[in-house]
């Protein structure tokens, strides 16, 4: 940048300064004080935020978790099998196969609900500011 | 605004009182910051009563947060810090109605720079094109004036680096100075049409 470039921008630094800075003072209307000191006697005399649930959240959250881990189990237990079974014999699918397939699927079904009312109160729960 | 002595041991004393219980006491705290927290949030809308609304947000915020201040910053510190995160969030919630930098007036024609008006005009058009900024140079921006351009008060006040502010700052101005060209030969003008009353 040559000087004269640089004095402007100097110049019009400064004059932005001086704007920016040279604010008129707003005066708090005359309610504010009284209507701030309004709010914060309410919010005091208000009871205690209701406390988040954690007796019952917990034992949920931990039979949750094992029913999920008993389906991840029973579906590895009978879905590894059936998978094998399809590789090896796919023809023979109708006899051997679909039981053990019925029950994966039975088990898969009950993971995703578990999952889907996992979720649904976790987002519950958000909303009401729980979590 | 001014952080005085005074002020910080009358706001030790006051946040003592409304901890142990003293609902009250937190009138004192209002009084003495009211017209700071109410001017800082017409910075950031330029619409006094939305500014009024921020400042009372602020407060409560304030009120609930109180045993949050760990005396490791100054009162008043705390306090526009925490009214600088209330009223980031709230206008991200609810913007403020602004026009395109591009679109801001830059006032024309030199005739008029002679007159009061039109340097207030002229003003105000500064101030305004302020808030069509993006947030990122607004701020900083906002709270390096409202800090009577103390750029650490400012930086603490965004919870940022000081360079990094003053980075910010500077790209704020280099947009603004695209926007208003004309700022210079104004000030010229204006200085001239001084000396020669």
């Amino acid at each position: 940048m040559n000087k004269t470039g640089k004095n402007h921008d100097e110049m019009s630094h400064n004059e932005i300064d001086r704007i920016l800075a040279a604010e008129e003072e707003l005066i708090p209307s005359s309610g504010f004080l009284a209507s701030v000191m309004e709010s914060v006697r309410e919010e005091a005399a208000a009871p205690p935020p209701f406390p988040f649930p954690w007796k019952r959240f917990v034992p949920g959250m931990i039979l949750a978790a094992g029913v999920l881990g008993w389906g991840a189990v029973e579906l590895v237990r009978y879905g590894l099998p059936a998978l094998r079974e399809i590789s090896l014999t796919p023809p023979q699918i109708s006899a051997a196969v679909i039981q053990p397939l019925e029950q994966a699927g039975w088990v898969a079904g009950a993971l995703a609900v578990s999952l889907l009312s996992w979720l649904l109160s976790r987002r519950l729960a958000g909303r009401s500011g729980l979590l | 605004m001014i952080a005085t002595p005074k002020n910080a041991t009358e706001d030790l004393a006051d946040v003592n009182r409304v901890l142990a219980g003293e609902v009250e006491a937190f009138e004192g705290i209002v009084r003495r910051w009211q017209g700071p927290l109410i001017n800082m949030a017409w910075r950031y809308c330029r619409d006094r009563g939305r500014a009024e609304e921020l400042a009372q947000e602020a407060f409560l915020r304030a009120w609930r947060g109180l045993a949050q201040w760990r005396h490791e910053s100054s009162f008043s510190t705390w306090l526009f810090a925490l009214a600088a995160n209330v009223y980031r969030s709230e206008l991200k919630r609810f913007p403020t109605v602004t026009v395109p930098l591009e679109a801001a007036l830059e006032p024309s024609g030199p005739a008029a720079q002679h007159s009061v008006l039109a340097a207030q005009l002229s003003a105000d058009s500064v101030r305004r094109a302020v808030l069509a900024l993006p947030l990122r140079y607004r701020e900083p921006v906002v709270l390096f004036y409202f800090h009577e351009m103390d750029l650490s008060r400012a930086a603490r006040a965004m919870g940022l680096p000081e360079g990094t502010l003053k980075a910010r700052l500077s790209r704020a101005r280099a947009l603004l100075r695209r926007r208003f060209p004309r700022l210079e030969a104004e000030h010229a003008a204006m200085e001239w049409a001084g000396k020669e009353a």
